[in-house]
């Protein structure tokens, strides 16, 4: 059960900081920043970098992604952005656009 | 008529006052004032009773309308069909919904806004 | 339904929009705008103004709340701010530092420092004779009592009873009254 939903008719603008796992299915525009994993839906846009434990994206992020561990990008996700993890998957029918750091 | 028991003071329903009241003891307005209020007691506006003036008890109550500031030592409450209007200082205040208000608190309120968290 | 939710452990550093509903659990340091039902938890803490349909308010706010159909603080919520709705409820245990007004009600003036006893400043020069009533450019009507001692404001001691207020002296023709200062 994640802590903090960020539902489709919700914006946000700032910056966000969490201990706890995000979902967001609306709009963040600012910054993201977690110790656990951030689930991006695919009725999400994220305007922002992006830390978490993990990331799984299936839907729109522009910015820099940086996990702990891994990042994986899901059909129908869209990642323009550099991406730092130890793991990347990039699923087919996904999009991706960016330079991938893996030496965590 | 304005009734007196041993525990307070009732202003009638068909009481109409113009003059200050103060006093000991409790009071309930059952009817219509225009003055200030000062007893040392409870005090208690009556549904369909009005108060224009200010009020100092020990305590208010108020059920039908006050225009004017309260001061108490103890709490106000606005009973849901309450018009009150006014600046209100108790010790507690509650207010019903579905009373009309248009009120100054000014409780001391002490925010923590937070120390911002370990991350 | 959109619900969303802020948890415990996320804090927010800028504004938040948007429809559905959301409830708060944690901080947000900005201003909060839902169409729909908003729910300020027990240890939520918004720094900014709050709008929503229905708002309950458990938690501490610094900022204006405004709710289009309720705003209801329930026990143990922290208020510093207005609140605003066609309905209002403050439950006991509550605390609400600033204006409270429902709908359709005329807003107070500034406020009026209660006096510790003296002169009302006497400012119509047209109005000579005993102490007027002040015309009513405040919504908060407030008769002058018949007797001329002014109300005791603090406790109801007697013994704070002042020199009563000076009577507005008659004016002679063309003179102008004299803003007379306000004895604490």
């Amino acid at each position: 059960m994640a802590g903090t939903v960020i539902g489709e008719g919700l914006s946000i603008e700032g910056d966000v900081s969490s201990e706890e796992e995000v979902v967001v299915q609306g709009n963040l525009r600012g910054k993201l920043t977690t110790t656990d994993a951030v689930s991006v839906g695919s009725s999400a846009v994220i305007e922002a970098d992006v830390s978490a434990q993990s990331l799984t994206i299936a839907g729109q992020v522009t910015g820099d992604v940086t996990a702990a561990e891994r990042v994986d990008l899901q059909a129908g996700g869209r990642l323009i952005g550099d991406v730092k993890a130890s793991r990347l998957t990039i699923a087919d029918g996904a999009s991706f656009k960016g330079n991938v750091d893996m030496d965590v | 008529m304005m009734r007196h028991s041993s525990e307070g003071s009732v202003l009638g329903p068909s009481t109409r006052i113009t003059g200050r009241i103060s006093g000991e003891g409790a009071i309930r307005v059952e009817g219509g004032l225009k003055g200030d209020v000062s007893v040392s007691g409870p005090a208690e506006i009556a549904e369909g009773a009005s108060v224009e003036g200010s009020v100092h008890a020990e305590s208010l109550e108020i059920a039908g309308s006050l225009l004017g500031d309260a001061v108490t030592r103890g709490p106000i409450a606005v009973r849901a069909g309450a018009v009150v209007r006014g600046d209100l200082r108790g010790s507690e205040i509650s207010i019903e919904p579905g009373s009309r208000v248009s009120v100054r608190l000014d409780t001391q309120v002490e925010l923590d806004l937070g120390a911002p968290r370990r991350r | 339904m959109n619900g969303s939710v802020i948890g415990r452990g996320t804090v927010v550093r800028g504004n938040v929009r948007g429809t559905g509903s959301l409830e708060i659990f944690g901080r947000v340091e900005g201003d909060v705008s839902v169409s729909g039902e908003l729910v300020l938890g027990e240890e939520s803490a918004v720094k900014g103004s709050v709008s929503g349909s229905h708002i309950t308010v458990s938690g501490a706010v610094q900022g204006d709340v405004r709710g289009s159909e309720a705003v209801l603080l329930e026990r143990g919520a922290r208020v510093v701010g207005d609140l605003t709705a066609p309905r209002i409820g403050v439950a006991t245990g509550a605390l609400v530092k600033g204006l409270v007004r429902t709908d359709g009600e005329p807003a107070l003036g500034a406020p009026r420092r209660a006096a510790t006893g003296g002169a009302r400043p006497m400012a119509f020069p047209a109005r000579p004779a005993a102490p007027a009533p002040k015309p009513a450019e405040r919504a908060e009507p407030r008769e002058e009592s018949e007797s001329d001692a002014p109300p005791p404001m603090k406790e109801p001691k007697a013994a704070r009873e002042a020199p009563p207020p000076p009577v507005v002296p008659a004016l002679a023709k063309g003179a102008k009254a004299k803003k007379k200062k306000r004895e604490d």
